[in-house]
């Protein structure tokens, strides 16, 4: 896969997944309204802000009329950006439209999948910068390395954190978290409450994910890791429900399909 | 040879990531950390097995008598077509979260302080509401109180529990 094409199909799937949120975050405005959970009211005393211009404009974007038509508008961008391609102002409102919602959902409304879209963003952030200096393909590489070493790191270092525990070598950490999930908890005779195929199972995907660096080596070697990556989070959309996840991720694998490979194969 | 170089520079990246996973340095805090904490992802999932904050809440009804505890978590009927649409559970596993950074807050407040001042506190507060509305439904219930409980599972279930802090008696 070309920087070009990489880029192409990043900025695609990025827009669905970030299209996707965006239809979730429509429909939580209930939660974030006076009477929600998450009201602005309760919620704002978090801000360490004595400027009180900044307060008060903080107050007016996160009001109810403000934030949906801030939704819509993104909703719009994201959309727009998908057919027409990627440019800077697109890429610039998303950033800071991100920011605003990671701020309004106190850092994060889903974790993991906020931080690798905002990575992915940020990779296309960067080629659009760099492209106004640079040339276009060297801004494609650039953003699209950033993108690929935050993905590889997010796997390599989930590996090694697992591969240090012992609950998580002997495969007991497997079945709790299973059954701890939101569609859980795993049925009495199900196979992972086996000891052993739990222990395998959690090794197996130690392994995969401790060594995932080798997958920048050729692209016959990103692939596969691509695709047991794409069912690894199809599994834990299955067990956990965490859609956000599997597309957040996905959207990052034309950027290490496209850098796969490209620093040539060093044995 | 350039290309080579590069590869030596991500090798050498990987090693001192690796590193770093070995050391335990001091944590960086600050509000703005704490808003802005997704520029620095630590990328570590489900990587312990603990204690981890649930929460419990028991209802007045309306013969003004206690209902028995019960416990609010994220537990949905699984479909495929979540897997682009999934506002209830991301909503739900928000909840999770919130209660999580409850905890965290508790564990930071200083010996004699209310708990009551927190922001955390505040919004579980009303997440509590939110859910006995609910799953009671609004006008079902006069009263409410609630507790959190640091509670540790093994394979087959929960395995031990420690109450964190127990709210006082509320009114509708």
């Amino acid at each position: 896969m070309s920087f070009e094409q990489g880029l192409q199909w990043m900025t695609w799937l990025l827009c669905w997944s970030l299209g996707l949120q965006c239809v979730e975050y429509l429909r939580t405005q209930h939660m974030t309204s006076a009477q929600g959970v998450w009201a602005w009211s309760v919620q704002q005393a978090d801000i360490p802000m004595s400027n009180p211009g900044m307060r008060a404009l903080l107050e007016k974007l996160y009001s109810p009329v403000w934030h949906s038509t801030h939704l819509w508008l993104r909703f719009y961008v994201v959309v727009s950006m998908g057919v027409s391609g990627v440019n800077l102002g697109a890429v610039m409102f998303l950033f800071a439209s991100t920011l605003l919602i990671l701020v309004r959902w106190r850092g994060a409304f889903n974790g993991g999948s906020d931080f690798m879209s905002l990575v992915v963003l940020t990779g296309l952030l960067i080629e659009e910068v760099l492209r106004v200096l640079l040339a276009p393909e060297l801004a494609a590489k650039a953003g699209l390395w950033y993108v690929t070493i935050h993905a590889i790191s997010s796997y390599f270092v989930s590996g090694w954190v697992k591969l240090m525990r012992p609950e998580w070598r002997s495969g007991r950490a497997l079945t709790i978290f299973l059954n701890g999930g939101v569609y859980g908890p795993l049925p009495q005779n199900s196979l992972l409450r086996h000891p052993r195929l739990a222990q395998l199972g959690s090794w197996a995907f130690i392994l995969w994910e401790g060594f995932s660096p080798l997958a920048l080596l050729h692209p016959l070697l990103a692939l596969p890791f691509c695709a047991i990556a794409a069912l690894f989070h199809g599994l834990v959309f299955w067990y956990f429900g965490l859609n956000r996840f599997f597309w957040a991720w996905m959207a990052s694998f034309p950027a290490i399909l496209a850098c796969s490979g490209t620093l040539g194969w060093p044995f | 040879m350039s290309s080579r170089l590069t590869l030596v520079w991500i090798a050498l990246y990987f090693l001192l990531l690796l590193l770093t996973l070995r050391w335990s340095s001091k944590i960086i805090r600050g509000p703005w950390l704490f808003l802005l904490r997704a520029f620095f992802p630590n990328w570590k999932f489900f990587h312990a097995v603990g204690y981890v904050p649930h929460l419990y809440v028991r209802h007045l009804g309306p013969e003004a008598s206690w209902a028995d505890w019960h416990w609010v978590y994220p537990r949905r009927p699984r479909r495929l077509w979540h897997l682009v649409h999934n506002t209830d559970v991301n909503l739900a596993l928000a909840e999770q979260n919130l209660l999580d950074h409850f905890a965290n807050d508790l564990n930071d407040l200083p010996e004699g302080e209310d708990a009551r001042q927190l922001v955390t506190y505040q919004l579980v507060d009303r997440l509590v509401r939110f859910d006995l509305d609910r799953r009671l439904g609004a006008g079902a219930w006069q009263g409410y109180q609630f507790e959190v409980r640091m509670e540790r599972s093994n394979a087959q279930g929960i395995e031990a529990t420690e109450t964190m802090l127990r709210s006082p008696e509320c009114t509708a």
